[in-house]
Order: C-alpha cells, then sequence, then structure tokens
C-alpha cells in the first residue's frame, strides 16, 4: 500500500493511546492485586483471630463441626481448628489435613483439592490451638479480572470511535496539505507563477516556499531554453537565407559562368557553416544536458599538439603562423573530449578572426601546480565592452567579415566551468591581440 | 532601379546583392547600421533592404531614426526575427514591408518593385507613354505592341525618366539611380545612353531642358 500521512498519523495517534490505555490497565491491576492482596489478608488475619478468641470460651467439648456453607464464595474460603493436634472444626471445604505448618503466618500453598490457597495459620496464646484460615488464590484472581475487565472493556469500544473521529480530524488538520496537492494538480503544465503563501498553515510554509524557489527556479530555465531555442532559430535562418540566395543566384546565372562559380563556392561554403552551426548548437546542447563527468589524468601538451595538427591546414590556407610551445607533460584532469573541443574553438577562435598572415600561438606550461593554457593572437583584439559579452551565446562582436556561430564562446565557457578551469581575457604582450588564458588545478601526477 | 542593401552577414549579403542585380537592380552594400542610415538618408535609392541585427545602430533605430528625419524612401525589412510583435513594431516604426528570411529573390525583387510603385503614386507595374509601355518587372519595352531592344542601361535610364513623368532630372541626378559603387562614370555616358533611346522610341518622349536636365512630358489628356 502507498505511504500515507493520513494513515501514519492515525495509525500513530491510536497506538500511543493504545499504549497508554495499556500501562494504565497495566498499574491498575498492580495496584488492585497489591490492594486486594492486603485487604483479603487482612480479612484472613482477622476471621483467624475470631476463630482464635472464640476458641478460648468455647471447646471444652471435644466437638467435631462441620460449618455449613451459607454463601456462594463459600466454597472458596475455609478454615480448620486444631485443638492439641487433633481436628476440631472444621468448614465444608477443608480437608482433614492441616492447610499449612504449624505456627503462625501466610503461606501460598496447593492443597488435595488440586487448587492453590492463601492460608493464614494462628496458634492460640494460651491454649494449643492451631486455626488455619484459607482462601482461594483463583478468587483473587478473579476479582482481578474483574477490574482489569472493566478498565479494558471501554478501550475496546472507544477505540474504533477514536478511530473515526481520529480520521475525522487528521483528514480536517490536513486538509490544507489536500487543497495545495488540489490547485497544483489543477494547474497547467505551463503556469510556473508562485503559489500563494496566505492562510497557509506555519507547518507547510517553508515546503510551499522552496516549491515557489523550484518554480522560479524551472520559469528562469525554461526562459532561458526559450531564447536559447529562439536565438538557434534565428542563427539558422541567416545561413540558410545565405544558401538559398545562392543558390537562386546560380541558378539565373545564364552565360555569366564565373558568377555562377562564385555563387556555387558561396553555396557550399553556406552548407559548411550551417553545418559548422548545428554542430556547435548540439555540442552545447550535450553540454548543458549531461552533468560533469569524471575526470581522467590527461596530457595537456599532448592534447594541444593533436588539435593544432587538425587546425593547422586551415591556418597554412591563410598563411597564417600556429605555433604551439609546451615545456613538457602537462597534467591536467578532465575529459579528453571536451578539452579537446575547448582547445579547437579557442585556437579556431584566433584563427578565424586574424588577419591573413597573422600569428597564432599556444603555450602549454606549468605555473604554481596549475596547468596553464594560453592562445594569444596577433589579430586586432577586442574592445573591454566586447570583452565583456563574449560568451553570450550567439553574440558576435561588430565589424566580423569571417562568418561565425557566434556559440564557441559559449561552449569553451560551459567546459571551463564543468572541468574547473578559469578563464582570462586579455591583450597579448608579444602580439598584440588577444590573449586567452586558462588555468586548471593540476592533476597529481600518476 | 537603385536599391540600398544593409546586411552584416557576408554570404548572404554577397548572395542578395547578386541576385537583385540579376533582376537589373543597381544594388549598393552597406553591413553596418550607421552606413545604412548615412545612406538611405541621402535620398538617391528607390527603395532600401534593410537588416535588423545590425552592427554599430540596430535596424529599428536607423529605420525610426530616418522617419524622424522625415525621409521617405521605401524600407524593406528583412530579418529573421518573426515574432509577431516585433514584426509590428517594424512596421509601426515605419517599415514598409516586413519579410523572413529566407526570402525568394524574385519575390524580394517584386516586393522592392512594389515599394517603388506605391511610393510613386501608382496602381499598375506597368509604365505608359503614348504607344510606348515599359514593364518594370519583365525589364521590357515595347512600342505599339513590338519589343524595342534596350541595354540595361538605356532601360534603367528610360525607367528613371518615366517614373518621373513631367520632373526634370539632372544628369547628376540620372548618373546616381543608373550608377552603383564602383561603376565609372564617362563623363557624356547620359547624352548617349539618351541619344540612343531617342532613336529607337519616339523622339519626343524625352525631351531636353537646356541647362538643367532631362524629362518625359506628363501625357497629354485624350482629347
Amino acid at each position: 500500500m502507498r505511504h500515507s500521512l493520513q494513515a501514519r498519523l492515525l495509525a500513530l495517534v491510536l497506538g500511543l493511546v493504545t499504549a497508554v490505555w495499556l500501562g494504565a490497565a497495566l498499574m491498575t491491576w498492580r495496584d488492585a492485586r497489591h490492594e486486594l492482596d492486603e485487604l483479603l489478608d487482612g480479612h484472613l488475619t482477622q476471621a483467624a483471630a475470631l476463630l482464635v478468641v472464640q476458641q478460648t470460651g468455647e471447646l471444652e467439648e471435644e466437638e467435631h463441626v462441620d460449618a455449613p456453607s451459607l454463601h456462594k464464595y463459600a466454597p472458596r474460603v475455609a478454615f480448620q481448628v486444631f485443638h492439641e493436634g487433633r481436628l476440631v472444626l472444621h468448614s465444608a471445604q477443608a480437608g482433614v489435613t492441616p492447610m499449612a505448618g504449624i505456627g503462625s503466618g501466610f503461606a501460598t500453598v496447593r492443597l488435595e483439592d488440586g487448587m492453590e490457597w492463601r492460608v493464614f495459620a494462628a496458634r492460640g496464646a494460651q491454649r494449643d490451638v492451631q486455626i488455619y484460615v484459607g482462601e482461594q488464590t483463583a478468587s483473587r484472581r478473579a476479582i482481578l479480572r474483574a477490574v482489569l475487565r472493566s478498565v479494558l472493556w471501554p478501550l475496546l469500544i472507544a477505540l474504533p470511535l477514536l478511530a473515526l473521529a481520529g480520521w475525522w480530524a487528521v483528514r480536517h488538520g490536513l486538509r490544507p496539505l489536500h487543497q495545495l496537492s488540489q490547485a497544483l494538480a489543477r494547474r497547467r503544465p505551463d503556469a510556473l507563477e508562485p503559489v500563494a503563501l496566505v492562510d497557509l498553515p506555519a507547518e507547510m510554509e517553508p515546503l510551499v516556499r522552496a516549491l515557489n524557489d523550484l518554480l522560479e527556479r524551472i520559469s528562469h530555465m525554461l526562459d532561458a531554453e526559450r531564447r536559447f531555442t529562439a536565438d538557434a532559430a534565428h542563427e539558422l535562418r541567416t545561413p540558410i537565407a545565405a544558401i538559398r540566395a545562392q543558390a537562386q543566384v546560380a541558378l539565373g546565372a545564364g552565360e555569366d559562368a564565373a558568377g555562377r562559380r562564385h555563387a556555387l563556392q558561396a553555396t557550399l561554403a553556406g552548407c559548411d557553416r550551417a553545418a559548422h552551426l548545428v554542430e556547435q548548437l548540439l555540442t552545447l546542447a550535450r553540454l548543458e544536458a549531461a552533468p560533469a563527468q569524471p575526470a581522467l589524468a590527461l596530457d595537456l601538451s599532448e592534447l594541444a599538439r593533436r588539435v593544432l595538427a587538425e587546425l593547422a591546414p586551415t591556418a597554412l590556407a591563410r598563411r597564417q603562423q600556429l605555433a604551439l610551445e609546451v615545456a613538457g607533460p602537462c597534467r591536467v584532469a578532465g575529459q579528453e573530449l571536451l578539452l579537446a573541443v575547448l582547445l579547437r574553438n579557442l585556437v579556431d577562435n584566433a584563427l578565424r578572426y586574424s588577419p591573413d598572415g597573422a600569428t597564432v600561438r599556444v603555450s602549454v606550461s606549468t605555473q604554481g601546480g596549475q596547468a596553464v593554457l594560453v592562445v594569444e593572437d596577433s589579430g586586432p583584439g577586442l574592445a573591454p565592452a566586447d570583452l565583456q559579452r563574449l560568451g553570450e551565446r550567439f553574440y558576435r562582436p561588430p565589424g566580423q567579415t569571417q562568418s561565425g556561430s557566434g556559440l564557441g564562446w559559449s561552449i569553451v565557457r560551459r567546459i571551463a566551468q564543468v572541468s574547473g578551469a578559469r578563464i582570462e581575457l586579455g591583450r597579448s604582450p608579444p602580439l598584440g591581440g588577444l590573449a586567452v588564458t586558462v588555468r586548471w588545478p593540476q592533476a597529481a601526477a600518476d | 532601379m537603385r536599391i540600398l542593401l544593409a546586411e552584416d552577414d557576408p554570404m548572404l549579403g554577397d548572395g542578395l546583392r547578386a541576385g537583385l542585380r540579376q533582376q537589373g537592380f543597381q544594388v549598393d552594400w552597406v553591413r553596418d547600421g550607421l552606413a545604412a542610415e548615412r545612406e538611405l538618408a541621402s535620398g538617391v535609392y528607390a527603395a532600401g533592404v534593410l537588416d535588423l541585427g545590425l552592427p554599430l545602430k540596430d535596424g529599428l533605430d536607423v529605420l525610426a531614426q530616418l522617419r524622424e528625419r522625415g525621409t521617405a524612401t521605401p524600407v524593406l525589412v528583412l530579418t529573421a526575427r518573426d515574432a509577431v510583435p516585433e514584426r509590428i513594431r517594424g512596421l509601426d516604426l515605419g517599415a514598409d514591408d516586413y519579410v523572413l528570411k529566407p526570402v525568394d529573390l524574385h519575390e524580394l525583387g517584386a516586393r522592392l518593385r512594389a515599394l517603388v510603385r506605391r511610393a510613386d503614386g501608382r496602381v499598375q507595374d506597368s509604365l505608359r507613354w503614348g504607344e510606348v509601355v515599359l514593364e518594370p518587372s519583365a525589364r521590357q519595352v515595347s512600342r505599339a505592341g513590338a519589343p524595342v531592344a534596350l541595354s540595361m542601361r538605356e532601360f534603367d535610364l528610360l525607367h528613371a525618366l518615366m517614373r518621373s513623368a513631367g520632373r526634370v532630372l539632372t544628369r547628376e541626378q540620372l548618373e546616381q539611380q543608373l550608377y552603383s559603387w564602383g561603376h565609372e562614370v564617362e563623363s557624356n555616358a547620359i547624352e548617349v545612353h539618351v541619344h540612343h533611346l531617342r532613336r529607337k522610341l519616339p523622339p519626343e518622349l524625352i525631351q531636353t531642358v537646356r541647362g538643367v536636365g532631362y524629362t518625359v512630358p506628363r501625357e497629354r489628356e485624350p482629347n
């Protein structure tokens, strides 16, 4: 069965009530037994004393009397009077053998009738009279059981009534919770406005506050997603419009072979660009969706060498100098795939936005326990205001002649965040262009 | 017709320029908002194609500024921003048309011709003077139903004069309307084209106003 707060509360309340009641019954029983024992023992001594007193006057003659049974309780009480060792008087219930030993005091014995008896023995002070007064312990137990019954019966009757009342009370008490859940269930899936805090019980306010916080965070996230989707669609429209326009120009070129060739080349370039944009979008989407995965120690120098080798043809085509400076192996903790994407984006940006013949320098080193990657170029650099806006999705600094997605920086920033790196932007002193510095805490050497 | 294209994307701008040129438009291309505002304010363009996400100055700001200063040049907004409020804002700020990317180049051409036609106060695409009919969309001129072969410049010159029938256009104005940037204009080019047009069409169509320029006289009311 499902876990129900109502059932739990009810069970707790009823359980506690029962336990308290049973505890009370137990104490009543113990108390009653004690008092009953004292009272009845008192009666036994009283009866014995009476018999002793009676025996001092009478019984000159030896007389064998059976006391008659006078009451329904009579079979449960018995007495014996011995005079000089001979049984002179006894009740109907009592046997002929002494119920207990010689002397005086209480004893609990099992007699020949198989029952347990509480026996008080008393001795006459002046004459040799031994008196036994007994009472079946079963009768005491019967009284105790009656007391216990009178305590427990009401519980049995009250428990279902209590359960009913408790069920109603709990249900009534939990009504705000019920109302909240109904209000939430009635909501449209996109209704993310906060739940009203008025008329809430104090216990529920933290819950509703936390819920509102969550709703607000979700709302922000959804807004960001919507904005991203809109931006992404917007950004895809431009390359698609370019492809369409160029293809149409190629179709309409007629005799103009050079014009057609140019338009077709532009169409292809447009396709590459759209593909690049889609790839960047996917990378970003994957990065944002996937939580951080376990980082492995890897050699940043080696990774940089591989990425630069991939990008070298692009640089050569524009007569750009691409240089790598490494001091030796440089261990960082990270995911190879992600760090490669970060490196590729940084170097690709530097190449893309530097003029033909420019220099792009990548250096990997270890400084004060940190792995440091610097990508710098001899391009135009960026104004401080534009540096600030880098990393906003789709932001492209003004005056770009190169086509780009405007997503590279978002990707770089996200990867840095995931791999625990810090990024600094500035002007490269030796080359004059943009310098990007990425610092990782260094992984322990293995 | 000379058109100003304001588009910051190199590949799209290049395609639009080439496509509009194929349809006989003279196209000048600027890549930022400030240049777009400056050029459109000059008044030499029959119409403008304006992207909204321009660097330096947003297209909508450019538009608002132009309209505030009273520039009446028809402007077609070409953008990837498709939200309805954006479109309404664009139109309210003075855009004459609002077109979403991607766009068919022929449709873009037709929309530009329609904008110019409306700005000229005409309801028909074709221009008529006596038995001479000029169809801007087909770039054809006929005389009494028979097609007349004209060069590109001759057509543009006749188109400019017939659009402004009844007004005198100076040589500078005509040169501005005929030549986009990067075309060397020879000093007597307009005279040469007028000379050719007069040979192919009724000589009284284009009249010289000595010392001022040329005009196509308003058609006489039919008797």
